[in-house]
């Protein structure tokens, strides 16, 4: 247990290996349940809604407090514990996700507001047969982290810094990768790895 | 190669990436939060909006009645629990939950258990207590404090080091200074959350919290519990920065095991960002007063360093960093005093460079000043007053490169396109100003265990009770067992934060790649001994070889006489599939029962200025550039270079990395970093990221590290003197330099920021 | 967090219909029942903090008409739907080159995540980040009415100078309002009682002695636009944040200032200043200092001096009297200077 990673847990292992270790959070297959994306009005406040998200291309229905985060429920319900929680209040863009392809922080967005959207985490940007992103793999070769904690959430701020076209310059990169703290301040190695990232999505 | 994996040089090891590079590119790192735990209830905190007083009464009704939520621990449930002690491994004798007595604001007064995360925070919001207030004491200026000397209060500092007649040399100085410094309250702000995860099965507990000292926790839980400590784990894989805030272990941890116990499933508790603020240690504020005696020539005659730290009311916590400071330069003499004042906070503990980043900072400061009053060149000034023995005990340094340092940061920095005259310098609307300073830190080892095994195939795996906190130690020692053993570091796994494995110590002082390399070099040979001799008997390989030198290379050994065998075909020989050692480093100097103190989780460091025959630290040089707007009087940093010379380093890449982060945080700490306090009620006021101010990405554009070749074969077996607390050393004062370089104004309390200079 | 039904409605008449139901009399939007949610950036972070503590959380993503997400460049005027996010306004071509204070205020806000997510209309309604506001185990005027201001006598050196009273001196932190406000924007509103025009000077109000009503909105009441006229001032414009750090940081002081320039003389000038006042802050008397004066040192050094003639510093914030005129001094010559 030492060597402790996930690796091993793909997510469909953890999903069935751990559902009833998810039944605090109450994660089932609701699928016939499961609300249109319009009409979710819930009668009382502690009632569960019944949610349906798509995340890293994958289908999952969810009954979930109103209150439940999108972050919470990655981390908590969904067993997708690569997105970190480091502020819980927007101010620090470890939990930095892609909606629709937009960089948006899952803390302060309630899963139940998410559905009909496409959501991608950072176990959704490594290809089936294990190669990296490219941005993964520039963070590797810069070494653009050190503790690893917030890189998830700089890995997907980065690949949303350069869909939005804020990355031509290292100037812009600074200025855009700015909301993704990193304590341990490995910042100019960020910037040297979304440069990478950001080349050689070009010439692919 | 690119510039995050310097080309190393003379005794510089390889800039191979982090082992765990890619578990952490992909989400696949499991750090503690992370760890799937069946069954799991979730805790939240309620914390005392009050620093001073005592409880008449908890009220927890609201609470109970939040659907889904189990279990209220609170004041007085903790009565068949031990109370945290203050010291080695623990973070502060309060005891939250043991008595009503309120030490400081955000003490936890209850945790709630919960069915999900929501209901939990839900309820613990609705806890209410009733106090009797008392005035609190916030700090320094308050009334109600209560001062003592630090000498002999903590093991760590045990006197106010002197030399010489202060009194008599300071009057008779050409040229004198009289200064006062000031450094703020600071908070770690980790951005991982502090958290615990109990999980009891039987008598058996497992811990899952961020931890740089498993060892020691898995000891002081056990005592507070009262359970024999071969009942409890503690579990911390990797840890999302700690920078000292996750060696002590606070007063959560048995009180989170406590819920757990009692509701009979396991409980997460991860404390909000504003919660930390209190149940966590911090770095305490600081007050200095400098008194520098010097000739016309620059020579410093007389230096005086007196402090003053703030700590808690029950606990003398002391960084005391006078021991680097009287030891800096070749003073003539020196006076220091350490004060040591009690306020209704809670107790600070270690934080980057616990010492050295407040009294350094003074120290600098006032040199530059001195630099100034001598109309000298501040690097000149330090040249001049180069030791050949440290002024306190007349002991050489094993070794010291600090003028290398300054004369190659310098070089790459330009510091002769230095205008020396004050406000020379400008850009259009910006002052431009440049500064330097130099940055110390002791080198110390600890006790440390660490096991290695090599197979028949030549997959090594090394277990070791340290912490991968970010310094990239699991990868240094993978290095060290790879070079050791030839085998590729591909081939090498390396196993850490878990008490389970061979013990190692707190991971904190930077003593962490010398510590566990040397006991990973000494498994290694151990290994070696037992391939060598196989391999030379009459029956090995390399029969007839026993004279010959060996070595390990390629999954062979090699020998100098020509002859190799292949690490399998020794293996064959031996008729064994693997070899496992079990290896001990103390360092040289140690107590005898360091070895034993490891094993009860106590870590004794040895090091510094504690030996006899010579003093150990590791030295560096930093150069910055500031611009500063000329209406509105923001300061940036554009260009910081520093130059840093450790012993070996073991990797170019992660040894960069940590002097580059560390740069940075100086950078924070000279302009960004301050816990603010309400001194009416001795509270906390800025308690998250959104006002307590760190670097952001643009805040940093050029960054040079320059690592200095240096052998030291004095500090430990490896070699290695420790640098992840090095970097952040002397960067406040040579940017409080520069400011004063482009504007002439001299600030001395930190962080500098537009207040000071707006007019 | 209190728990929360959780309603998307359709069209903006749903959501009114809603929150009416839910609306009480003399109760303002930020303690009414059913409280509206675009992007979530303020009100989420104010939910978890027991800050806003709404039973119904109305979601507007839901809503179908499109202009809601449109931002239209007419000849005299930008039109922004409310729903359209500050990241998307920030980067559109045309209004960084018709009107760059606009896209300069939206650019220096928060970070590039929060700009995806915030909608125009919930930006210009953040409420202040003051810390006192934040936690509620202080007391507070704003959050808990006559309970008093901790931070009058505590730690302020975030506060404002400019439009406090005795109940209440938290800034407003925002900085898109402030070029709304210097541009003299309309903002467009909707409720079942049907539709009304806001000027934008007039959507906050001071804290005087109910720091709690912070806009002149009803509960029920949608933003669902945001209308910039342009002048000839509009292209001669720019935003000016001073802050501790580089970026993602609040205004310590900020400078909104659009000029129509006849030579060196000023015909007119339009300026908000942030991060020292506690709404956003048309400086009207630096304005008229400026009118039909050659643009130089003094005219602006006199021009700083009256924006700020009213300010009362507190204890830790007395410099951004003089911080915020140096920004305004510096903003007005940078502005002067472009080249358009």
């Amino acid at each position: 247990m030492s060597e402790t990673t996930l690796a091993s847990l793909s997510r469909r292992s953890f999903m069935t290996g751990s559902v009833s270790a998810a039944a605090a959070g109450p994660l089932m297959a609701t699928s016939a349940k499961a609300a249109a994306p319009q009409a979710a009005a819930s009668a009382e406040p502690r009632d569960l809604s019944a949610i349906s998200l798509r995340i890293n291309k994958q289908p999952y229905n969810l009954a979930l407090d109103n209150r439940t985060s999108l972050l919470d429920t990655l981390r908590d319900h969904v067993g997708l514990t690569g997105t970190k929680k480091g502020c819980d209040h927007g101010q620090c863009g470890a939990c930095t996700v892609l909606v629709d392809g937009k960089r948006v922080l899952s803390c302060l967005s309630f899963a139940v507001m998410n559905q009909g959207h496409e959501i991608t985490t950072v176990e959704g940007l490594a290809s089936a047969d294990g190669n990296l992103h490219p941005m993964q793999q520039a963070f590797i070769d810069n070494d653009a982290f050190q503790c690893g904690y917030c890189t998830p959430g700089q890995i997907m701020s980065a690949i949303g810094c350069i869909n939005e076209g804020h990355a031509g310059s290292e100037d812009g990169i600074r200025e855009y990768m700015s909301g993704n703290l990193c304590r341990c301040a490995a910042y100019p190695n960020i910037v040297a790895a979304v440069v990478q990232a950001r080349d050689e999505t070009r010439k692919a | 190669m690119n510039q995050a994996a310097p080309a190393p040089k003379e005794n510089m090891g390889n800039p191979v990436p982090r082992i765990d590079a890619r578990l952490k590119v992909t989400g696949q790192a499991g750090y503690s939060a992370d760890l799937p735990t069946a069954n799991i209830a979730y805790g939240a905190l309620a914390t005392s909006n009050i620093a001073k007083g005592s409880i008449t009464a908890v009220r927890l009704e609201r609470a109970r009645k939040v659907p889904g939520v189990f279990d209220i621990v609170s004041v007085g449930d903790m009565d068949g629990i031990d109370r945290p002690k203050f010291g080695n491994t623990g973070a502060s004798s309060i005891a939250p939950l043991h008595d009503k007595t309120i030490f400081h604001d955000g003490q936890i007064i209850a945790l709630v258990v919960a069915e999900t995360f929501e209901a939990a925070e839900e309820a613990a919001a609705l806890i209410r207590a009733d106090y009797a207030e008392e005035t609190p004491s916030a700090g320094f200026d308050s009334n109600g404090t209560e001062m003592e000397p630090a000498a002999g209060k903590s093991p760590l500092f045990k006197e106010d080091v002197k030399a010489g007649d202060f009194d008599a040399a300071y009057a008779a100085a050409a040229v004198r200074i009289d200064e006062k410094y000031s450094t703020p309250t600071q908070h770690h702000n980790p951005i991982e959350l502090f958290s615990t995860t109990a999980v009891w099965q039987g008598d058996q507990l497992t811990v899952y919290e961020p931890s740089q000292n498993v060892t020691g926790w898995k000891a002081e839980l056990a005592r507070q519990l009262k359970i024999d400590p071969a009942n409890v784990r503690i579990v911390s894989p990797y840890v999302g920065g700690a920078f000292g805030s996750k060696g002590p272990m606070t007063a959560r941890t048995a009180i989170v095991a406590e819920a757990a116990r009692r509701i009979g499933r396991p409980v997460c508790c991860v404390v909000s960002r504003m919660q930390a603020y209190g149940t966590q240690t911090y770095r305490a504020e600081t007050r200095h007063r400098i008194r520098i005696g010097a000739n016309k020539d620059g020579r410093i005659t007389a230096f005086a360093h007196e402090g003053w730290e703030v700590t808690s009311r029950p606990d003398p916590y002391v960084v005391g960093g006078t021991s680097a400071t009287g030891r800096m330069y070749n003073y003539g003499s020196v006076l220091t005093h350490v004060s040591l004042v009690h306020a209704d906070r809670n107790t600070p503990g270690y934080m980057r460079s616990p010492p050295e980043t407040p009294y350094v900072y003074a120290l600098e400061n006032a040199m530059d000043e001195m630099a100034v009053a001598l109309g000298m060149d501040p690097i000149e000034f330090r040249r001049i007053n180069e030791p050949q023995k440290e002024p306190i005990g007349g002991r050489p340094f094993s070794s010291r490169s600090l003028l290398k340092c300054y004369d190659q940061a310098a070089k790459a920095f330009g510091w002769t396109k230095r205008e020396a005259a004050v406000g020379s310098m400008r850009d259009g609307d910006w002052l431009v100003g440049m500064g330097c300073a130099t940055a110390i830190y002791p080198t110390a080892a600890a006790p440390c265990a660490a096991r290695v095994r090599l197979t028949t195939d030549g997959e090594v795996r090394v277990q070791c009770g340290s912490h991968e906190i970010g310094t990239g130690v699991r990868t240094v020692a993978g290095q060290m067992a790879a070079e050791r053993l030839g085998i590729e570091i591909d081939k090498v796994s390396v196993e850490m934060g878990d008490s389970a494995l061979p013990p190692a110590p707190v991971s904190g002082g930077s003593i962490s790649t010398a510590s566990v390399c040397s006991a990973v070099l000494k498994a290694c040979d151990a290994v070696r001994a037992k391939l060598f001799a196989a391999a030379v008997a009459e029956d090995g390989p390399l029969a007839g070889s026993g004279n010959a030198k060996l070595e390990m290379e390629k999954e062979k050994i090699v020998a100098d006489n020509g002859k190799s065998a292949k690490l399998s075909d020794v293996f064959k020989t031996m008729q064994i599939g693997a070899i496992e050692e079990y290896a001990e480093f103390a360092p040289k100097g140690s107590s005898p029962e360091a070895l034993k103190k490891l094993y009860a989780g106590q870590s004794e460091f040895h090091g510094g200025d504690q030996d006899k025959d010579s003093v150990k630290y590791a030295f560096g040089a930093e150069f910055v550039e500031v611009r500063i707007n000329s209406h509105t009087c923001e300061i940036r940093v554009p260009r910081i270079v520093g130059a840093f010379a450790a012993g070996r380093i073991m990797n170019t890449r992660t040894a960069r990395s940590q002097l580059m982060g560390g740069m940075i945080w100086g950078i924070g700490q000279a302009l960004h970093e301050a816990t603010e306090i309400d001194k009416r009620y001795a509270r906390y006021v800025n308690r998250d990221l959104q006002d307590y101010l760190v670097p952001v990405n643009a805040d940093v554009k050029q960054l040079e590290v320059i690592l200095v070749p240096e052998i030291d074969h004095e500090v430990n077996p490896a070699g290695v003197k420790g640098l992840g607390e090095l970097g952040n050393v002397g960067t406040a004062a040579a940017v409080a330099s520069a400011v004063y370089h482009a504007t002439g104004k001299r600030i001395r309390d930190l962080p500098v920021r537009i207040d000071h200079l707006i007019v | 967090m209190r728990p929360f039904v959780y309603e998307r409605p359709a069209s903006v008449s749903a959501a009114a219909a809603i929150a009416s139901r839910f609306a009480a009399e003399s109760v303002p939007p930020t303690e009414a029942d059913a409280q509206f949610i675009a992007g979530g950036t303020n009100l989420a972070d104010y939910m978890k903090l027991g800050v806003a503590q709404p039973e119904r959380l109305v979601d507007l993503n839901g809503l179908g008409d499109r202009a809601l997400r449109q931002i239209e460049v007419g000849e005299d005027s930008i039109r922004f739907g409310a729903l359209v996010r500050m990241g998307e306004a920030a980067d559109t071509g045309e209004i960084k080159r018709r009107c760059p204070v606009l896209a300069e205020s939206l650019k220096f806000a928060a970070s590039g995540q929060i700009r995806n997510m915030a909608s125009l209309a919930g930006n210009v309604l953040q409420r202040t980040r003051c810390e006192y506001f934040r936690e509620t185990s202080w007391p507070c005027n704003k959050r808990e009415p006559g309970s008093g201001c901790a931070a009058m006598e505590g730690f302020n050196r975030q506060h404002a100078v400019l439009g406090t009273s005795d109940a209440c001196i938290a800034t407003y932190h925002g900085d898109f309002a402030q070029a709304l406000i210097a541009l003299g924007a309309t903002v467009e509103v909707e409720a079942r009682r049907g539709m009304r025009k806001i000027a934008f000077s007039k959507l906050h109000r001071l804290p005087g002695d109910t720091p709690n009503v912070e806009t002149d909105l009803a509960p029920d009441e949608v933003i669902t636009a945001i209308e910039v006229p342009l002048g000839a001032w509009s292209r001669r414009s720019r935003y000016l944040k001073i802050r501790d750090r580089e970026s993602y940081a609040f205004a310590l002081a900020s400078a909104a200032v659009a000029l129509d320039m006849d030579g060196d003389t000023v015909s007119q000038a339009r300026i908000a200043l942030g991060g020292v006042a506690t709404v956003p802050w048309r400086a009207r008397a630096a304005e008229a200092a400026l009118s039909g004066k050659v643009l130089d040192d003094d005219a602006v050094e006199a021009a700083a001096e009256a924006a700020f003639a009213e300010a009362k510093p507190r204890e830790h914030n007395a410099f951004k009297i003089p911080l915020g005129k140096r920004t305004l001094v510096r903003a007005l010559l940078e502005t002067r200077d472009m080249k358009v």
